[in-house]
């Protein structure tokens, strides 16, 4: 037959576009399941990526993995990190910030705030990357030996301290210790606010001043002697053989269960772990939307087999193979469901990008071509397998009784 | 298969005595519910010759258009044997039945049938589809049998754009267009008034001079006297198979009877 098949399939496309656009109301209303699973499937896979994204970007961006080392207080050998325990820890390729944090009141004029204040060291800025100033310089080693009385401020401790003041730096505030100590300090830096996921929600009031200031002005905070050891770690080194000897190291000069060691990368697993089941989840909602948008499709085309009995009949009657009418019926469906996946990917593109621009810490806009190939798989598949029951009871009809139909 | 078969197979006198339909003991049945069976067809045997131009008539509910849709394979019998140009259609599977359908038989239904969203050109060239002609050729196929039925200005217009006339006219072009072997009509004229159904069997008229085979189901004497031969059906068997003495002609038919 001189090209018969192909002549009929684009013929059949046809049909079926006018047939959808015939009933244009009816065809969106049933849509509407499909896009809804499609527009499920496609962002909760997508936001699943960007969210992961995101974090890896931001650890890419702070330029080092880093080990938290957390003393457990709780414990009886729970005892505060030493200058010992931090020289043992330096034969590693390590960075490590010796910091000691307690809780002061900063007042300025009226303004009184409870403000988280780090001793720390002056090279705390080469090693915790997230210490970025807006303005201003952090404490140089000179300050560290002097134990000077300067501040760095966060943001959020600047904006309450100094409502409304355009430059701080220069200023000074007044310190007090819950034992009654009262130091003035000078800010010589603010800084901004940490951006992406690891400070978007967090509202940061500290202020970083040298370990010997904290250790003068603060009484009861003994000399050398830390509640965590924040390390970092170059990115060309393995993080996980280092964590391995950082625990060897500590083993020795304490009990094991006295201290614990967090990773970013652990949190992240973590993190990868949660997004896996809420992905699952949703995805689960996506399948159960398309599950019940097939079935909306399945219905409509019964509708359409049943409404257009006669019309089957006739072609039926004018040489209409029953393959032909069944293609017809198949395609229609698939055309419907696919025009659905169009328009659900398409809705899930404009809502993760409006989501990318709108959520601080979800930065990176990421879509896979294989999600948005799945997701219209999906709806073409939920066509042939919903449409192909009412379709093959159309290519059933007989050529009489369909024309017979009322 | 001779789907193809040459328009010589249609010209005047080509193997006149040729049965292009053969019918022998057909029966119908159907089945209503609770079991009740209704006799439609109680062994029709039918011979027809090609380029023959044949009435069957009957009272309602004689079997007459039982009979005309078993002879255009859209009903099967329930039992007896149809050959259709030598091929016996039991044997064939609802594919070939479809090739058959739609190369074979050119069939007009007394409510024309048209797609209702289709343009009349659209109507016509509908069978030429399903036998996998291309767009170009199909539309000029229709064109021509649109011509032929004197509706060369009507091609774009809808059904509800056309009057019943009209309507039957595109029917009568569809059944055309893919040059069947025969042409069944089922009350051609009924839903028409006297003078459109005039215009139609003069349109069948013409079609028979030029050869091809017509079986028209009618109760109307009017409409019988055109043809050459009337089937005369009564409680689902043929009672009399008898030719028309004094036939209408259509005007300036040169034909010799």
């Amino acid at each position: 037959m001189r090209g018969g098949p192909d002549v009929l399939w684009w013929e059949n496309v046809k049909t079926a576009l006018e047939a959808l656009f015939g009933n244009r109301l009816r065809s969106l209303l049933t849509l509407s399941g499909v896009v809804i699973g499609v527009f499920a499937v496609t962002t909760t896979i997508s936001l699943g990526q960007i969210a992961t994204a995101g974090i890896t970007s931001e650890i890419q961006a702070f330029g080092a993995q880093s080990l938290f080392v957390t003393r457990v207080n709780s414990h009886p050998e729970g005892r505060p990190f030493t200058n010992a325990d931090v020289e043992a820890l330096s034969r590693l390729p390590i960075d490590i910030l010796r910091q000691r944090s307690t809780r002061v009141w900063a007042v300025v004029g009226d303004a009184r705030v409870r403000l988280s204040l780090n001793g720390t060291t002056a090279n705390a800025p080469l090693i915790d990357r997230s210490i970025d100033l807006a303005r201003g310089r952090f404490f140089d080693t000179r300050d560290e030996a002097t134990g000077a009385p300067v501040v760095v401020l966060s943001a959020d401790a600047a904006e309450a301290l100094f409502e409304g003041v355009p430059d701080p730096i220069g200023r000074e505030v007044l310190l007090e210790t819950s034992g009654g100590n009262r130091s003035y300090y000078t800010v010589i830096g603010v800084k901004k606010r940490v951006a992406g996921a690891l400070g978007a929600f967090a509202n940061d009031v500290s202020g970083d001043v040298p370990l010997e200031s904290l250790y003068r002005d603060v009484p009861g905070i003994p000399r050398g002697s830390f509640d965590f050891l924040p390390i970092t770690i170059a990115l060309d080194q393995d993080a996980g053989a280092i964590e391995r000897q950082v625990r060897a190291i500590l083993d020795r000069r304490r009990h094991p269960d006295s201290y614990q060691i967090q990773s970013i990368e652990g949190a992240l697993s973590l993190f990868n772990t949660i997004t896996v089941i809420l992905q699952a989840l949703l995805g689960g909602i996506g399948a159960i939307s398309l599950l019940v948008g097939g079935i909306g499709i399945l219905n409509i085309m019964l509708v359409s087999v049943t409404e257009r009995t006669r019309e089957i009949g006739l072609r039926k009657a004018l040489g209409a193979r029953p393959r032909t009418i069944l293609q017809q019926f198949l395609i229609e469906a698939v055309v419907l469901t696919g025009i659905g996946g169009v328009i659900g990917v398409a809705s899930a593109v404009a809502a993760l990008w409006l989501v990318v621009q709108l959520v601080p810490f979800l930065d990176v806009f990421v879509l896979n071509p294989w999600v948005v190939a799945l997701a219209l798989l999906v709806s073409l598949a939920t066509g042939v397998v919903f449409g192909v029951w009412p379709a093959r009871r159309a290519a059933a009809l007989s050529p009489i009784e369909a024309l017979r139909y009322e | 298969m001779a789907a193809d078969a040459p328009r010589a197979a249609h010209a005047p006198g080509a193997a006149a005595d040729d049965p292009v339909l053969e019918a022998r003991d057909l029966r119908k049945v159907y089945v209503l519910g609770g079991g009740v069976e209704v006799h439609a067809l109680r062994g029709v045997d039918l011979r027809v010759r090609r380029g023959e131009y044949a009435a069957i008539m009957g009272p309602s509910g004689s079997g007459k258009s039982t009979l005309l849709q078993i002879l255009g394979c859209l009903d099967a019998p329930t039992a007896g044997s149809y050959r259709l140009a030598g091929d016996e259609v039991a044997d064939l599977d609802e594919s070939a039945l479809a090739v058959v359908r739609n190369r074979r038989i050119g069939f007009v239904f007394q409510a024309y049938n048209l797609l209702p969203r289709a343009t009349a050109v659209d109507n016509v060239a509908l069978p030429l589809l399903y036998r996998g002609v291309s767009a170009a050729r199909r539309r000029e196929r229709a064109l021509e049998a649109l011509e032929r039925v004197g509706l060369a200005d009507r091609t774009h217009h809808r059904p509800n754009e056309l009057s019943g006339g009209q309507k039957q006219r595109v029917a009568i072009a569809r059944a055309l267009a893919a040059d069947p072997d025969i042409l069944l009509a089922d009350e051609p004229t009924g839903n028409l008034d006297s003078r459109t159904g005039q215009e139609i069997l003069t349109l069948f008229d013409e079609l028979h001079a030029e050869g091809r085979t017509i079986l028209i189901v009618t109760h109307e004497h009017d409409v019988a006297e055109h043809c050459e031969r009337i089937i005369r059906i009564h409680d689902g068997r043929v009672a009399a198979s008898e030719p028309v003495v004094a036939r209408r002609r259509p005007p300036g038919d040169a034909r010799g009877a």
